[in-house]
């Protein structure tokens, strides 16, 4: 073996002596700041072949005698070219590539040159996600690309976050885009099946991400076929570079709070609860000795006065520790990287640990073989509080319990008499003697090998493994709280997913004349994916006294013992390819079929196909003069992709189990089923055009597109007397038309002073083009008609309190023209307005001056609604009189002649007025400082003393700020797309310290 | 170039034996549901889809609980406590809406029950209990619609050919039905009955119905038609040939104390089990009456627990104490919400006396007295001696003591169209509910009328 190495040698140096003849040139590649630059490419212009600079930057290149130029090029940097002449030393400095032709993007199944990019893609880098406060990497996308609006709906740490590019495109079926990590498609969303939220992405490390490439058009998307529809978000993790092993170290610490408090929504103390119930019995007409009887079972006089909200409520903290270590050889690379992340949410029992890790390793097995295996995965762990109406929601009882109830008895330990919480839960009790946990792992790994044929021919497979775990548990008490009825009960969920997809791709290029002027790409490929869902569930009721036995086991009564899985798998084939004039012209196509398990037999294939075509205009020679336009891309794109996000068997009727009699087996039909089902269709045209003028410091990006959505997979109402209340059909069909526009500038670029400003605007509209028969699908809140769009509100308008006896007024008819105290029928809702935006987008400044930095991104988000669920309860004019109102229901008409929106207080309400209407409504319009950042980068020569490479110290505020245009927005902007609240876990605003190491 | 291509062909020959996997890779199965052919091939299989429509009777807004609270509510036995979770306030107020929950539920629970009858009924099997399983569905059926007619529609005995709810007996997802007359959807029920009657042969226990179940309900069903005759000569059928026994006064507290179903025949025609398992938890029936949970949210009517004498077993089933702040009387007629729930008693051999002695007048005064005085004797009550309309009216009262919390006394008001005039336990603008008030009938839901054009020009008067 060892002698085999010798000879190869001896022959390597012969070829090196035979071609000494050559000229020798050396030097060193170093970025703006005098860094090394390894791995960057020195060639001959012209030639294919040429050196790489190692791990401090320096290169040395043998070229021939009448070479006049070379080129160096690395990712992330433009180009330079550099005259040879006589020198045989070259030193260089590459300067950052803000956006040149050579940037490489990452795209379905391989990467491209962006000036060969025929679709709309936007990019993201690491330094955009990296240590934010943010649990997944979902949140931290809102506002960094146009046209991907990400919204919360929870403060929850690991909440699940909703996604939408460029608009809805089903109804019914599933808007959110496909993920893809390191080639792997992975099952998103929400995990949980019996806490409130798991965001499955919360155990992807934001640290550990290299970049993101967000698909948007045919051109990009419909590679993936039938999961393209919404978009397709793929996440490319860090790897290794050769050189010497670099250490880096990440490690934040802060503070968050409640990001958006409205004093209108403040809950009322005891004496303003108590006076305005007095008030509300006389109106009722109850007699002076109901009044005094009422009064005190609500504790009038008992000398409480207990803040709930504050109780709840708190300043969380969190911190982030990050290490990792990456370097390698020619042949080897790695990347290994651990995380420690914690986060508390702004309420009780709401809180987030994840450990993670990342590795990554390529090696070069041969000349023509790479292989690589990389693995990245998180543990978990989270509790979550109850949301929404239940009693043990922290939330709810900081606006529903009064405050004449308290928590503590007077010896200080906790109030558990329910009767004595006015029926409630008493939260801050439960948050301590109840469990609600949640221990997520979830894997993510995949093994590669990319065998070269030739220059020309290349074939790679990928086998990739996405494994999440969820174990659930909860505990509730059998002295109070829901555990109270069944003497405690226990939960333990155990939730799996295996999820593989095996994927095989030949790429083949080719010049097709021999100047190299036109060239060919083409792919073809295989991918076939399963995911197999396992759940287990168990629930025992009936426990001994001792709060200490929180798991079913110490239950006498097991009441639930399920387990059943769910799967689904893809099969598909697909092509892909561009033709490439010059760089100038050049043409994309691809077409994939794709089956599903989700659909019968005779429906289960569906074909995807896509055309592009882009013209750098800039390479034209009559663009020549204009020598201040670096760049101007038109590109445009056609094609149809898919949508199958249903559930895995809804195609086929069925009858269920579980309808269970006297503890035997019962069954009943619970899908109405079809088995025509098959592909929802969607339809995108995109025509985009990329600007770069003034040495790339000015850059343009606009999009305009039409995207149409034929045959949703949509939920069709059915007569109630049917025995079913819907069933899932191709039918209908709704379409997007929207502009996006990115701006880069850069307004200020000196030795030592740097100032960038990045703006993105994104306005899109929805509208529904068809529907059963023409007709409006009831839909909540909402209303599915043809014209509008989805998620348009229809309510009764609400009119005001009457100024003359303090009723609360709607309009009787939808033209708004008689105003009635009672409550009209459904014959007086009208349109008024939705819950997504019209446009929304972010705006961001950067300023560098030598080490220091100052940046700042506002997200804006204007021309939605939001919807108060719960309003009815705490600013019903008396409805759930039992319960705490909010100072804004202070405003009530008192006196004839009062002109305001809040009607006569009435113990038990006032005429239906807490019952659905636009006083629910409030404009979602806002700007919010998403991200604040000052920090101090230490001078290179400082640190290289102590042997330190760079060192970072920031201070960064997160949601900061938030501006909202209408003062009556009960709680905070973000409430999900549907824009609904409903007494979640508050957005935290958060500051935090930080400290980035490199050794 | 010989060499790649051969090797390329060789690649595609590896990776397309690897992925055009066999075509069982896209066939994947629910793991937990049949078709319907499947579901429904054998007698046991109709056995299991008959359980399944039991089991939709339990849903709380079924005889979970909203047929029994409404019942009571909408007259004038049970009312919500100023200390309450908010559940079924509008119907104490007389306030509810188009787009009620507790309204549409009842309509899509009683329809989704009757589809799976109408599967039961329809489907073509053979076996030796076949006829018991479909004789059981009938009923069930029956029992589905009757509810329907009596919730959506003005009572019979107001206009037999008023608008009444759509009969649906075949499945079919598509159809957008209009209301058949109340007449039409009474025939309906008397057709299912008396196939049911005939068809039967088993009484299993008190949790499934059986042939004098079958006619019980019928009793009540005439009566509710005002056909004297036929509902006596029901009642009469049950009591005389149904094998039932009346509970003594000495067995009352422990009967509805007992959460288990029964085999034994006392009593108990007719009701829907809850069990440790399979049970509405917080929504069930007992936890919105029991004061030992967190809701408790249902009171009794004071000048209802006045009526019943001191000495009346019955009285027992009620406490008093205090809740909101104000003196309360509490009904335990429903107590287990802890393991085996209790069950939702839907038809007494003592409302068959009730209906006998009701269904006697004016005909005969001494049946009614016998019949009526059956059941007081057995709570420790004062005999019924008086005559004429005193009769009728203390006959009336004896079965609103002897029916309370059962779901029935609004229905009694509704049959003789009487004005409801509820005590000072109430809200003041909802004493007094008139027989004419709109409300007095249940709107066809708005998800209905959004979906049906049919019926979307029949809505109630009002709505």
């Amino acid at each position: 073996m060892r002698k085999c190495l010798i000879a190869f040698l001896c022959v390597l140096l012969v070829s090196f002596q035979v071609s000494a003849q050559n000229k020798v040139i050396k030097g060193r590649v170093t970025d703006e700041t005098s860094n090394p630059v390894p791995n960057a490419s020195v060639v001959i212009k012209g030639a294919k072949a040429g050196a790489v600079t190692d791990a401090n930057g320096n290169y040395s290149i043998s070229v021939p005698g009448s070479t006049t130029t070379l080129v160096f090029s690395s990712l992330n940097f433009a180009n330079q070219e550099v005259v040879i002449g006589n020198k045989t030393e070259i030193n260089i400095q590459l300067k950052a590539s803000i956006s040149t032709l050579q940037d490489v993007v990452v795209v379905g199944y391989g990467t491209t040159k962006k000036a060969t990019l025929t679709g709309s893609v936007s990019t993201v880098k690491a330094a955009e996600i990296e240590n934010t406060p943010f649990t997944s990497v979902d949140k931290a996308l809102q506002g960094k690309v146009a046209g991907l609006q990400s919204v919360a709906s929870s403060g929850q740490p690991g909440a699940t976050q909703e996604i939408v590019i460029r608009g809805f495109s089903s109804i019914s079926a599933s808007n959110q885009p496909l993920w893809i990590v390191d080639g792997i498609i992975l099952n998103t969303g929400d995990i949980s099946r019996l806490q409130t939220t798991a965001n499955i992405l919360s155990t992807l490390n934001p640290n550990d991400i290299e970049s993101i490439s967000v698909l948007k058009d045919a051109a990009a998307t419909s590679i993936y076929g039938s999961r393209g529809a919404n978009g397709v978000i793929i996440v490319t993790t860090k790897k290794g570079r050769s050189g010497k092993t670099r250490v880096r170290l990440d490690m934040e610490a802060g503070k968050s709070d409640i990001a958006y408090e409205n004093s209108l929504y403040r809950p009322l103390n005891a004496q303003e609860y108590l006076d305005l119930s007095r008030e509300g019995l006389v109106n009722l007409g109850a007699s002076p000795a109901a009044i005094a009887s009422t009064l005190a079972s609500l504790g009038l006089g008992n000398g409480v006065d207990f803040n709930w909200y504050d109780a709840v409520t708190r300043v969380a903290g969190q911190r982030l520790y990050n290490i990792s270590l990456d370097g390698g050889n020619d042949k080897t690379s790695f990347f290994i990287s651990a995380g420690n992340f914690f986060q508390e949410g702004t309420s009780i029992n709401s809180k987030l640990k994840r450990n993670s890790f990342n590795v990554k390793i390529s090696n070069k097995t041969t000349e023509k073989l790479t292989i690589g295996v990389n693995m990245n995965g998180g543990v978990v762990s989270q509790r979550a509080p109850l949301a929404g109406g239940a009693f043990g929601n922290p939330i709810l009882s900081a606006y529903f319990l009064l405050p004449t109830r308290t928590p503590y008895n007077k010896d200080g330990s906790y109030n558990l008499i329910s009767s004595t919480l006015g029926g409630l839960h008493n939260t801050i009790a439960l948050s301590d003697i109840d469990r609600r946990f949640l221990r997520e792992v979830s894997l993510r790994g995949a093994a590669n090998a990319e065998y070269k044929f030739s220059d020309n021919l290349k074939f790679r497979s990928n086998y990739g493994v996405d494994y999440n775990t969820a174990e659930e548990d909860q505990y509730n008490n059998p002295i109070h709280g829901d555990g109270q009825a069944t003497n405690g009960r226990a939960f333990s969920y155990y939730t799996r997913y295996f999820n593989w997809t095996f994927t095989n791709t030949l790429d083949y290029t080719k010049d097709l004349t021999s100047n190299g002027d036109l060239s060919l790409f083409v792919q073809a490929g295989l991918e076939s994916q399963k995911s197999a869902g396992y759940f287990s569930s168990l629930r025992a009721d009936q426990f001994p006294p001792s709060l200490t036995l929180v798991y079913p086991t110490s239950g006498a009564s097991p009441v639930l013992s399920s387990a059943t899985i769910s799967d689904y798998t893809f099969d598909s084939k697909f092509i892909n390819g561009n033709l490439n004039f010059q760089d100038r012209f050049v043409f994309s196509g691809s077409f994939r079929r794709d089956g599903s398990s989700r659909f019968s037999s005779a429906n289960r294939y569906g074909n995807f196909w896509s055309l592009g075509a882009t013209w750098n205009l800039e390479r034209e020679k009559f663009m020549e003069k204009f020598t201040f336009i670096n760049q101007l891309k038109l590109r445009s794109s056609i094609g149809v992709n898919g949508n199958a996000g249903i559930g895995n068997y809804d195609s086929p009727p069925l009858y269920g189990f579980g309808f269970n009699y006297n503890q035997n087996p019962g069954s009943a039909p619970t899908n109405v089923g079809d088995p025509n089902l098959t592909w929802e269709l969607n339809k995108p045209f995109d025509v985009g055009i990329d600007l770069s003028i003034l040495k790339s410091r000015v850059n343009i990006t606009f999009d305009y597109y039409v995207r149409k959505s034929e045959g949703l997979l949509l939920n069709v109402p059915l007569s109630l007397t049917s025995g079913f209340g819907s069933a899932r059909r191709n039918i209908g069909s709704m379409e997007n038309r929207g502009i996006e526009f990115e701006v880069n500038l850069i307004p200020v670029q000196t030795k030592d002073l740097r100032w960038e400003i990045d703006f993105n605007y994104a306005a899109n509209r929805n509208k529904i083009t068809s529907l059963p028969d023409g007709k409006d699908i009831g839909n909540g809140s909402y209303i599915l008609r043809v014209g509008q769009a989805r998620l348009t509100y229809f309510q009764r308008v609400y009119a005001g309190a009457d100024p003359a006896n303090g009723d609360p007024l709607w309009y009787a008819d939808p033209t708004l023209t008689t105003k009635t105290n009672t409550y009209p029928g459904a014959g007086a809702r009208v349109l008024v307005g939705q819950a997504l935006p019209k446009f929304f987008g972010s705006f961001s400044n950067t300023i560098t001056y030598k080490g220091f930095s100052v940046s700042a991104q506002l997200y804006y988000n204007f021309g939605n609604l939001v919807y108060d669920t719960w309003s009815g309860f705490y600013l019903g004019s008396g409805n759930g009189a039992v319960y705490n109102k909010v100072a804004r229901q202070l405003n009530r008409w008192t006196k004839p002649g009062d002109i305001t929106d809040i009607p006569r207080y009435v113990y038990n309400g006032n005429r239906n007025f807490q019952s659905a209407s636009t006083f629910n409504l409030a404009q979602g319009d806002y700007i919010r400082l998403r991200d604040f950042q000052v920090g101090y980068d230490l001078p290179k020569q400082d640190l290289s003393k102590l042997k330190i490479g760079a060192l970072r110290v920031y201070v960064r505020g997160s949601n900061l700020l938030t501006w909202v245009k209408d003062k009556r927005l009960a709680f905070d902007p973000e409430q999900g797309v549907s824009a609904t609240t409903n007494l979640n876990v508050f957005i935290p605003k958060t500051v935090t310290f930080g400290l980035n190491v490199t050794l | 170039m010989k060499n790649i291509t051969a090797k390329i062909l060789l690649v595609v020959m590896v990776l397309t034996t690897f992925s055009s996997c066999k075509k069982s890779f896209l066939e994947l199965d629910p793991p937990a549901n049949l078709t319907p052919e499947q579901a429904l091939k054998t007698e046991a299989d109709l056995l299991v889809a008959l359980r399944g429509a039991y089991a939709g009777l339990r849903s709380t807004a079924m005889y979970g609980r909203s047929l029994m609270v409404i019942g009571d509510m909408m007259a004038d036995n049970t009312y919500q406590s100023v200390l309450n979770t908010n559940r079924y306030t509008l119907f104490n107020n007389y306030s509810y809406n188009l787009t009620d929950g507790d309204v549409s539920g009842l309509w899509s629970s009683a329809y989704g029950i009757i589809l799976r009858t109408n599967n039961i009924i329809n489907a073509n099997v053979s076996g030796a209990t076949v006829n018991q399983i479909k004789g059981e569905a009938r009923t069930i059926r029956a029992l589905c619609y009757f509810n329907l007619v009596r919730y959506f529609a003005r009572p019979f005995t107001d206009n037999p050919n008023g608008p009444g709810v759509p009969i649906v007996t075949v499945y079919n997802a598509d159809l957008k039905p209009g209301r058949n007359t109340v007449a039409e959807v009474y025939n309906q029920i008397h057709t299912d009955l008396n196939t049911a009657f005939n068809l039967m042969t088993t009484y299993s226990n008190s949790s499934q119905f059986s042939k004098f179940a079958a006619r019980a309900l019928q009793a009540r069903v005439f009566l509710t038609q005002n056909d004297k005759t036929n509902a006596r000569t029901a009642a009469l059928d049950v009591i005389n040939n149904g094998g039932f026994t009346l509970i003594t006064a000495a067995g009352h507290g422990a009967y509805w104390a007992n959460p288990v179903i029964r085999t034994d025949r006392v009593e108990t025609i007719f009701e829907v089990s809850a069990d440790a398992v399979a049970n509405n938890a917080f929504d069930a029936l007992s936890y919105i009456y029991s004061q030992a949970g967190n809701y408790g949210d249902m009171l009794c009517a004071d000048d209802l627990y006045a009526s019943i004498e001191a000495a009346d077993v019955r009285r027992a089933l009620y406490a008093t104490g205090v809740r909101g702040g104000l003196p309360s009387v509490f009904v335990n007629k429903y107590p287990n919400f802890v393991g085996d729930h209790s069950d939702t008693k839907v038809l007494r051999l003592s409302e068959m006396y009730l209906i006998a002695a009701e269904a006697s007048l004016p005909a005969s005064e001494i049946d009614a007295r016998t019949y009526v005085n059956a059941i007081t004797a057995q709570r420790g009550a004062t005999a019924i001696a008086s005559t004429g309309t005193s009769l009728f009216n203390d006959i009336m009262a004896e079965r609103r003591k002897e029916l309370a919390f059962e779901g029935e006394r609004y229905m009694d008001m509704q049959r003789f169209k009487l004005d409801i005039n509820r005590g000072t336990n109430y809200p003041a603008a909802a004493r007094a509910v008139p027989y004419a008030n709109f409300r007095r009938v249940f709107p066809i839901p708005q998800t209905e009328i959004d979906v049906n054009p049919t019926i979307k020009a029949q809505q109630n008067p009002g709505w």
